[in-house]
């Protein structure tokens, strides 16, 4: 860990009353980097961007970034963070300028740069044809949009955006992204939790979150060539009796279940490929899909989860 | 402390206020609806109560005193009888609800200084038209008594300053009809502006539940300058009722207004801050509405009601309600009003009552800001 880095967490424990949500976690982020934070639910993503926000309480270790250390100024950080709330939380009675005002002022930007500002935010978040609209009337997507376009009304240097598209449809998802890319080209640290191993892929490093714990930390590439071997997916007309019967065979390491398909992971595809086949016709089962396929982040965050669960 | 801010957050309140139609209806509308209709239960005015008159004495003096007890709107002359069974018929079929009986003596003995009887018969079921009526013949036959002993005074040559009468009546002073309304608006006026008080206890729980308080936590806002910053509007739209009640307490209900306006807006203001600052504590500590409401009616409501001595006087109170009324801001104000709309005075006697408004107000605002944490949870 270099003290040079723009974000040093050591240590980082936060306990609530009878859970640990985070468990001496470390980790230290460079400036400009576009990181994202995956986990199950409860899994402590939206605690640990609460800390960074300086809304919660340290219980242990040392947390700091910007060159503000959270046990003593959690108030200083505030003026040079984004944060954006997983929930909506702006004014559903004020207009979009109207929010944008708001914050503006809470954030004192410079009156004669506020009017140009909150313009610019207006086109990049696609909202000016709507900006006298009511923030209830709002779509979920325009809603976030506009969520984000507050967070960077005082050009903040660290983002912290807890599950930004979530519930959110794809188109909005896809363009809400862009922005950000946009954002973390221009020099923007950004820290963002997300469901989504799509958006996960799209970041320079990815950090998994497991009760409490900070699993693997690392690039969306490393991620997946953690894997050890190759990826078999296959579609049969009862997945559950087709489970059963590949389990035990041998080469197969891992079968984790997607909707009808199974995923399965072999110590090499080209050989378990036809193996895998056969046996499913054997027991008289229709195969629809067979084939290999390049691992996934998904795969192999769902792998090293099941690893921790038998270790526990 | 950010004039920005404040503005900020008070600009947005008042946006909120006049947007959202429940917050609306329950600080502009509701304190207006709530003086009516409190004054119209609260305060029945007593008017022409029926009487039956059996004189005895028959005289000059005794048909004088008829006709003066029955002169005003508050008792009316229903029937002369000859009998106490006409009385005793009349009272049962509820058409009189008091009778006076006027002795055989009576014209001699008032003349003669002697002192006079009278008898008065109410119906007991109705306690309040009846003691009403007691209380008016006594006063009205005070009065004719004295003016009949000043005339003789005068024929005998006694100065009249030593008739005196003394009144012990205190209330009576500036509520010479002795209406209950005169009395009753200008408290019921605090009570009403209760409801603003309500209403921030409830906002900051709205920005809990809207979970826009996460938004506003991470931002760079003082605690005062958002405490501060809810109340003000608040205060603004307080005294926009602080305006609209007096004229209807006025212009619908007669009540005098003998005081100064200003003064009386400059200390609306005062207690509406002190008001408001209690319901901000409130706020504070209820992270839900419905538990902010009810915590509103528990500390500002009833109290409000029961101890700031609008409906029972503070006086007659154990101590320790004495001690709790000092500290609640309605107390304060209900001396206020009626000082100002019933007796006209000013800063000059008010003041130690504007100076604690302003203790009790700068209290409770930095309780709440010592509790209000730029925390969640």
């Amino acid at each position: 860990m270099t003290e040079s880095a723009f974000i040093n967490i050591t240590e980082l424990t936060r306990e609530f009353k009878n859970k640990t949500a985070l468990d001496q976690i470390t980790l230290s982020i460079q400036e400009g980097e576009l990181f994202g934070l995956v986990g199950p639910d409860g899994a402590g993503k939206t605690t640990l961007l609460r800390i960074l926000a300086g809304l919660l309480q340290i219980t242990a270790g040392q947390v700091v970034a910007a060159g503000y250390d959270l046990n003593k100024e959690p108030e200083e950080i505030k003026p040079h963070i984004g944060y954006m709330a997983q929930e909506f939380s702006l004014y559903e009675k004020l207009s979009v300028v109207e929010n944008l005002m708001f914050f503006a002022d809470l954030y004192n930007v410079d009156v004669k740069e506020q009017e140009d500002r909150i313009q610019k935010l207006l086109s990049f978040a696609g909202l000016t044809e709507f900006k006298n609209r009511r923030a209830a009337h709002l779509s979920g997507g325009m809603q976030k949009k506009l969520a984000l376009a507050t967070t960077l009304l005082h050009e903040p240097p660290l983002l912290l955006l807890d599950e930004p598209t979530t519930g959110v449809d794809p188109i909005s998802r896809r363009e809400f992204w862009n922005i950000l890319t946009d954002l973390h080209l221009n020099g923007t640290t950004i820290i963002v939790s997300t469901p989504y191993m799509d958006e996960a892929d799209r970041c320079s490093r990815v950090g998994l979150m497991y009760q409490g714990e900070l699993v693997i930390c690392d690039s969306p590439v490393n991620i997946r060539n953690l894997l050890d071997g190759d990826l078999v997916k296959i579609t049969t007309s009862d997945w559950q009796e087709a489970h059963t019967v590949l389990a035990p065979l041998a080469g197969v390491k891992e079968i984790q279940t997607y909707g009808e398909a199974l995923h399965i992971l072999v110590d090499s595809g080209k050989t378990r490929l036809p193996q895998l086949t056969r046996a499913l016709k054997e027991h008289n089962l229709a195969v629809d899909e067979a084939r290999t396929a390049s691992p996934r982040m998904e795969e192999a965050f769902i792998s090293l989860i099941r690893k921790m669960d038998q270790v526990n | 402390m950010s004039f920005r801010h404040l503005w900020a957050v008070t600009r947005k309140e008042i946006q909120h206020i006049f947007r959202d139609r429940a917050t609306f209806i329950l600080v502009l509308i509701t304190p207006t609806v709530v003086l009516l209709l409190m004054t119209y239960t609260l305060a029945v005015n007593i008017e022409h109560v029926p009487l039956a008159v059996l004189d005895y004495d028959q005289s000059p003096t005794s048909r004088a005193f008829i006709q003066r007890i029955t002169a005003g709107e508050d008792l009316d002359l229903y029937s002369q009888v000859d009998s106490i069974a006409e009385i005793e018929d009349m009272l049962i079929q509820g058409q009189v609800k008091a009778a006076v009986i006027i002795s055989p003596g009576f014209s001699r003995d008032l003349l003669s200084l002697q002192g006079i009887d009278l008898q008065v018969i109410i119906d007991g079921t109705e306690p309040e038209s009846g003691g009403f009526a007691v209380e008016h013949i006594g006063w009205r036959a005070e009065a004719f008594a004295n003016e009949i002993l000043a005339d003789q005074f005068q024929i005998q040559g006694i100065p009249l300053e030593s008739l005196q009468p003394i009144d012990l009546r205190v209330q009576a002073w500036f509520n010479p009809g002795l209406k209950p309304i005169i009395d009753l608006v200008p408290g019921l006026i605090s009570i009403v502006l209760g409801f603003p008080a309500l209403t921030v206890a409830l906002t900051l729980a709205r920005e809990h539940e809207h979970s826009t308080m996460e938004q506003l936590l991470v931002s760079p806002i003082k605690r005062t300058d958002l405490l501060l910053g809810k109340i003000v509007p608040y205060i603004l739209v307080g005294l926009l009722n602080v305006m609209l009640i007096p004229i209807f307490a006025i212009l619908w209900f007669r009540v005098p207004f003998q005081g100064n306006f200003l003064v009386f807006i400059a200390l609306s203001a005062i207690f509406l801050f002190a008001e408001l600052s209690m319901g901000m504590v409130i706020g504070v500590f209820m992270k839900s509405q419905s538990a902010a409401l009810a915590m509103s009616f528990l500390v500002v409501m009833f109290p409000g009601f029961f101890l700031t001595g609008i409906f029972f006087p503070i006086t007659a109170m154990p101590e320790i309600a004495r001690l709790e009324s000092l500290f609640l801001p309605g107390t304060h104000y209900a001396i206020i009003t009626r000082g100002v709309f019933l007796t006209g005075i000013g800063l000059e006697t008010l003041w130690p009552n504007a100076v604690m408004l302003l203790i009790i107000g700068t209290a409770f605002i930095l309780i709440s800001a010592l509790f209000f944490k730029k925390r969640l949870a």
